[in-house]
């Protein structure tokens, strides 16, 4: 009992200390809890919103670019085959009174519904199924999804379809027989699939068929069955694997993001570790004491783990609601990088699953159990004798420095050897990465104390003897500032890896764009994003453009949907003139060659991420679904592309006419007489489309602007995450400068008793503090250097196939700097100012 | 007949539950959903303006009148037959197109899918040498030519299911229908002439005028092919009847529900009638039916005419409903007096809505005469949710 009211008493009687550990475990507890309820989250809404679409499917018949021709609905329908078959088209509309809501138009026969979706309109007016059938434009939607629009039944609205206005009307609303479909039905218009064809103008074609076939030996015979009825282009892929394939689309993205948020737990448990040791390390005299009187090692350990698990479990609890907190906003971050990225997901709410809450608890705790192991162990091994002396213990901590450093060499070894092993799996890349900041963070001691040894000559040289100490006492209190400064180099580190790769990416994908972009004015459709699919260009509007002076040439481009069993990828069909083509970075090879090939044979060029994806290079061979059936096209080249992180497939646009039918065209690049007159032509071409089709006109620096804006926004999360884990390290750093300060309050006091002025007090706590920020700062810039390279060089390229020039950005890596010197600074100024104010009779009396 | 008038305002209904399961659901272990839905609330809820109504006989016109009516709410061709193999086993079989218009107007439209007409199609087998009961139901909207009619030549499909004529000629009639676990194809000739059925092919349900319908049937169809149950082929032939009707509302707010015959007998004549049941339990006046002699010509019958008493009652296993299950069927004024027992009890078909419609065998005489036959029973209204 009394063993316990000491630890409590300790604990209490530091209270910024407490305070600290508590923050930085909070902190990090929440940084990691908040990624992950944001990830699935997301999760979730994903595969809730798969669900309410593909319901109980099976298989599904889809197409190539153009969808699937609903005369094959119509023959499998006609045909005696005795599975369940449904027709569905989807699209994506944005609300005009909701900016930025994108809802999804599913569109279904009702007739043929029955056993694969569950939502259900109101059983009762007959009106309501009859209006869905026969008026156009009527739609039905969710209750929830109804009243967030401000719609009552019989009400209308205006949708953006592809540019266009469409009125439709809320004929019924749709009742969720549970919770769960409810949310999956959220952003859903469900409309008749006549309706879906002329909202969509996808007359003829169907998105896809959904199928539910037999399973087992059944089902083989049953797609043999359904064979005859397909034709080429047309294909039978399961439902479970597109599903598959399309989550596994961001399941890259938010490993990363969980692996960065990791960063911040690992620098909150250097936090617990600190605070652990430096309680232990403080509390020598007490716990020798202990001994003496009969308390056994056991107890001792016991007791110091629990003082862990309370600091653990407050900063933990403390953590969690942060997390839910954070993870509001990052929610919408990770949404809208998804949005850009990959597909529409509308994710509303935070899925809170006790699962998560668990995690984040479980997380918590565990690591502070781990970070306060060492320490409790240290305590336990206490000799009763030895206990007076500090110097023990530093002494002890000297002579372990050459292990540390040992293993800590070892592990930087292994992570490299890790990281040239072939293979490519992000999980390995991870964890060469956290065993390479776990290898320098065990060596960061022994290079401090080499670099403040070097320090000492010349801070002698310039603060006389106060610098001289300032050295000394930092080398001597190596138990303390050795973990401190490792603390400061991971979190310091980390900000600067993250930040060197995002500018690098930033500055490569600026430098593509101009090079890719070639073109002076560049005229689309309009919809949300620049997303596959778009609507095509109404060919009055091309005709005009003939008639519009100073256009030298215009090229056309459209971008389309390719699906299989691997996933979605786009296609872009486009007229490339030779000069463009020199804008496209290869990977390898030799351009014009492969100009010729892509021009003149049955070629593509392929994106550097599709072909990292598919483990294709130059020269092999791409089988593609086409309306001749499944064609094999060579690949020319690789390019480099971060336009599109699925993939994309370019094809000359003469060559896609030989093996699907003649393309629509969606977007335009003009090439002007005279460069000089971009803006006025901007403005001509805008009024020229006006009275036809609204349409997005940019000129050659405005595109540039718009994607490299939605490259920010990208990034968004991930910057926000760096910011976090400069806030971990800053709590850090306050925490151990101050503890370790405060702690040597005598020492201080005998220093002020023996003359040390009060200004000279400042000078030397603030200098110490100040040391350590430089020293860390110093010692992070090549573990951060080090990680930018991993982040760029493996970890995006396992990720998402990009590969990026490196851009060592010189303000990044002085912020870094600043950072660490900044907060070290302020961590010695309450120290300073206490020790100050006290006489220093008093303060010898009190300790 | 009005025999299904329900079906359409609950299939309508029905489907209305968009994604409801026992819509399509052929299997017996479909749900119901017209639970607690009373016929003549949704048929008197409905709006008939736009369509037409029957209010005085027309002439009818062939091949034309074989086809679709799209001025009409409802129509149907409603076929059902008693067969044997070669070793004398009995089987009957319904196969039923309904077709419903959701709009009088259509509105045109640039989808191929958009269709204000509805098809619904029912397909029953009775095996009583096996005491199966086989059934299935289909929709489908009439857009994309997923179902349809036509009359020349004449066809009525909804997807693979179809009754249709054989070239341009309307007979003899050929029936296609597979459920997967039973399947018929059949050929149905006719040697008799169309019998107008009530007053000259109007036949009037309740008092209200309009609420009638133009309704004509074939009673005496020879019918040759094969039936398979269960990947087992049989040979057959036999008799089928056909009812053709059409109309926009039928239906009173005091009528619950309807049985109604159609009799077959080995004399070469036929029978057909139809008793309305009140809410009190009592035979409707307006219910009629017709005496067709050997050579076509047809004596009408009024409620007076004919008396019918229940001999048993069947209880559901499935609904609980509580069906009639014989009956004894005199006509003074003819000189009949008939036994109708049904050759299985349980022909019950749990489809969008629940009824008995089955083979029956019939005995009994006319005068001094034996006389033994077959034909089809239909019970509505007895679903015990009704």
């Amino acid at each position: 009992m009394i063993l316990w009211r000491a630890g409590l008493r300790y604990l209490l009687r530091h209270p910024l200390q407490l305070l600290f550990a508590v923050i930085g475990v909070a902190l990090g507890v929440g940084v990691v809890v908040a990624i992950d309820l944001a990830n699935s989250s997301a999760n979730k809404a994903f595969s809730l919103s798969a669900e309410a679409v593909s319901g109980r499917t099976s298989h599904q018949v889809i197409g190539g670019p153009a969808g699937v021709p609903e005369e094959i609905y119509r023959r499998i329908r006609l045909a005696p085959i005795l599975f369940d078959s449904a027709p569905v088209i989807e699209g994506l509309a944005t609300v005009t009174h909701k900016p930025g809501l994108t809802l999804r138009i599913l569109g279904l026969d009702p007739f043929a519904e029955g056993p694969f979706r569950d939502y259900s309109p109101g059983i009762g007016r007959d009106s309501e199924f009859s209006r869905l059938l026969t008026e156009p434009g009527s739609i039905m939607l969710s209750a929830a999804t109804a009243g967030e629009l401000e719609l009552r039944p019989d009400m209308q609205m205006t949708l953006q379809i592809g540019g266009k206005q469409r009125s439709v009307t809320l004929v019924g609303l749709l009742e969720a027989p549970d919770q769960l479909s409810s949310q999956a039905l959220r952003n859903l218009i469900i409309t008749d699939i006549a309706t879906a064809q002329e909202l969509l103008e996808q007359f003829g074609r169907l998105t896809r068929i959904d199928l539910i076939l037999p399973t087992g030996a059944a089902e083989d015979r049953a797609l043999q069955q359904l064979q005859p009825y397909l034709q080429p282009g047309v294909d039978v892929v399961r439902a479970d694997q597109r599903r598959q394939s399309m989550a596994q689309m961001t399941r890259a993205f938010q490993l990363n993001l969980s692996a960065l948020s990791m960063l911040a737990l690992v620098v909150g448990m250097f936090l617990i570790y600190n605070t652990m040791t430096f309680s232990v390390v403080q509390r020598r005299p007490l716990l020798g004491a202990l001994r003496t009187l009969g308390v056994t090692r056991h107890e001792i350990v016991r007791l110091v783990l629990v003082e862990a698990l309370l600091v653990g479990a407050a900063g933990t609890l403390l953590g969690l609601l942060l997390g839910v907190l954070l993870a509001n906003g990052l929610l919408t971050l990770v949404t809208r990088t998804i949005n850009d990225l990959y597909f529409v997901l509308n994710v509303r709410s935070l899925s809170l699953t006790p699962l998560a809450l668990a995690k984040g608890l479980l997380l918590g705790l565990g690591a502070t159990l781990v970070a306060a192991l060492v320490p409790a162990l240290e305590a336990g091994r206490t000799a009763p004798r030895s206990v007076l002396s500090r110097s023990h213990i530093e002494g002890r901590g000297r002579r372990l420095l050459p292990w540390a450093v040992a293993v800590g060499s070892g592990l930087m070894v292994l992570s490299l050897i890790g990281l040239l092993l072939p293979g490519n799996s992000i999980v390995v890349g991870f964890i060469c990465m956290f065993m390479l900041i776990s290898g320098y963070a065990l060596i960061t001691p022994g290079l401090a104390i080499w670099l403040l040894k070097g320090l000492q000559a010349p801070l002698k040289t310039c603060f006389g003897l106060l610098g001289k100490m300032a050295v000394r006492n930092l080398v001597a209190g190596l138990s303390r500032t050795g973990v401190a400064t490792a603390a400061l180099v991971i979190a310091v580190a980390a900000t600067i890896g993250v930040g060197l790769m995002i500018s690098s990416f930033r500055v490569t994908v600026d430098n593509w764009l101009h090079s890719y972009l070639s073109a002076d004015i560049y005229i689309t459709t309009q919809g949300d994003d620049f997303d596959a699919g778009r609507v095509p260009l109404e060919p009055e509007l091309l005709a005009r453009l003939d008639q519009v002076a100073g256009i030298d040439s215009i090229t056309r481009a459209r971008h389309l949907r390719l699906e299989d069993a691997h996933g979605i990828s786009e296609l872009f069909v486009a007229e490339i003139p030779e000069e463009s083509f020199a804008g496209y970075w290869f990977v390898d090879g030799d351009r014009q060659q492969i100009y010729r090939e892509f021009k003149n044979s049955r070629a593509v060029i392929v994106s550097e991420p599709f072909a990292y994806r598919r483990d294709l290079k130059r020269g092999d061979v791409l089988p593609l679904r086409t309306q001749l059936g499944e064609q094999e096209f060579r690949i020319a080249g690789v390019f480099t592309d971060y336009g599109s992180d699925q993939g994309r497939i370019t094809i000359a646009r003469s060559l896609y006419q030989q093996y699907w039918s003649a393309p629509q065209t969606d977007a335009l690049g003009i090439y002007l007489q005279d460069t000089a007159e971009t803006e006025q032509l901007v403005r001509q071409l805008r009024n020229l489309a006006a009275d036809i089709q609204p349409l997005m006109v940019y000129s050659n620096r405005d595109l540039r602007a718009a994607s490299l804006a939605t490259f920010d926004r990208t990034f968004a999360v991930t910057s926000v995450l760096r910011i976090l884990a400069v806030l971990v390290a800053f709590v850090g750093i306050l925490n151990a400068l101050m503890a370790m300060q405060i702690e040597r309050s005598r020492e201080l006091a005998v220093l002020r008793a023996g003359g040390l002025t009060p200004q000279q007090l400042w000078l030397l706590v603030t200098g110490e503090t100040g040391l350590i920020g430089l020293l860390a700062g110093l010692l992070a810039l090549p573990l951060g250097i080090a990680q930018a390279l991993m982040l760029i060089l493996v970890i995006n390229r396992r990720s998402f196939g990009w590969s990026m020039g490196i851009q060592l950005d010189p303000s990044i890596l002085f912020q870094a700097l600043l950072l660490a010197l900044i907060a070290a600074v302020l961590a010695g100024l309450y120290p300073a100012w206490r020790m100050a104010q006290t006489q220093p009779a008093q303060a010898l009396r009190d300790e | 007949m009005i025999r299904i008038n329900t079906y359409w305002s609950i299939v309508a209904v029905c489907c209305l539950g968009f994604l409801l399961a026992a819509c399509q659901d052929p299997g017996p272990s479909s749900r119901g959903t017209s639970a607690g839905l009373n016929v003549a609330e949704i048929l008197g809820s409905e709006d008939h303006d736009g369509f037409a109504r029957a209010i005085r006989p027309q002439s009818f016109e062939f091949p034309r009148d074989h086809g679709p009516h799209h001025a009409f709410r409802t129509e149907w061709w409603y076929y059902t037959g008693n067969l044997q193999n070669d070793d004398g086993r009995r089987f009957g079989y319904q196969l039923t197109f309904f077709r419903q218009a959701l709009q009088p107007d259509s509105v045109p439209r640039q989808s191929a899918w958009a269709s204000n007409q509805v098809y619904l199609a029912h397909f029953a087998l009775s095996d009583p040498a096996n005491d199966n009961f086989y059934y299935a139901e289909r929709f489908s909207r009439a857009g994309l030519g997923l179902a349809g009619a036509t009359a020349e030549p004449f066809n009525v499909w909804l997807e693979d299911w179809s009754a249709g004529g054989s070239g341009d000629a309307t007979l003899p009639m050929q029936l296609r229908a597979d459920s997967g676990e039973v399947a018929i194809a059949l050929e149905l000739d006719s040697s008799k002439p169309f019998v107008l059925q009530g007053q000259q092919g109007l036949s009037q349900k309740s008092a209200e005028p309009g609420n009638a319908s133009y309704y004509y049937s074939l009673t005496r169809m020879p019918t040759t092919g094969q039936i398979s149950i269960a990947g087992n082929s049989h040979q057959v032939t036999g008799s089928s009847w056909l009812d053709r009707e059409w109309s926009t509302s039928a239906l009173g707010p005091d009528q619950v529900g309807w049985d109604w015959f159609s009799l077959q007998f080995d004399d070469d004549r036929e029978l057909m009638y139809y008793q309305l049941r009140l809410k009190d339990g009592q035979p409707d006046p307006l219910s009629s039916g017709v005496l067709v002699a050997e050579n076509g010509k047809t004596t009408p019958l009024g409620a007076a005419d004919v008396r019918i008493d229940v001999l048993d009652y069947w209880t559901s296993p499935h609904s609980g409903g509580r069906y009639p299950a014989r009956w004894r069927l005199q006509i003074p004024a003819a000189q009949l007096n008939l036994e109708i027992i049904p050759l299985m009890a349980d022909q019950e078909l749990q489809t969008s809505v629940r009824y008995w419609e089955g083979a029956v065998f019939v005995q009994g005489t006319r005068g001094q005469n034996t006389i033994r036959g077959y034909g089809y029973v239909e019970l509505t209204g007895y679903d015990k949710e009704l």
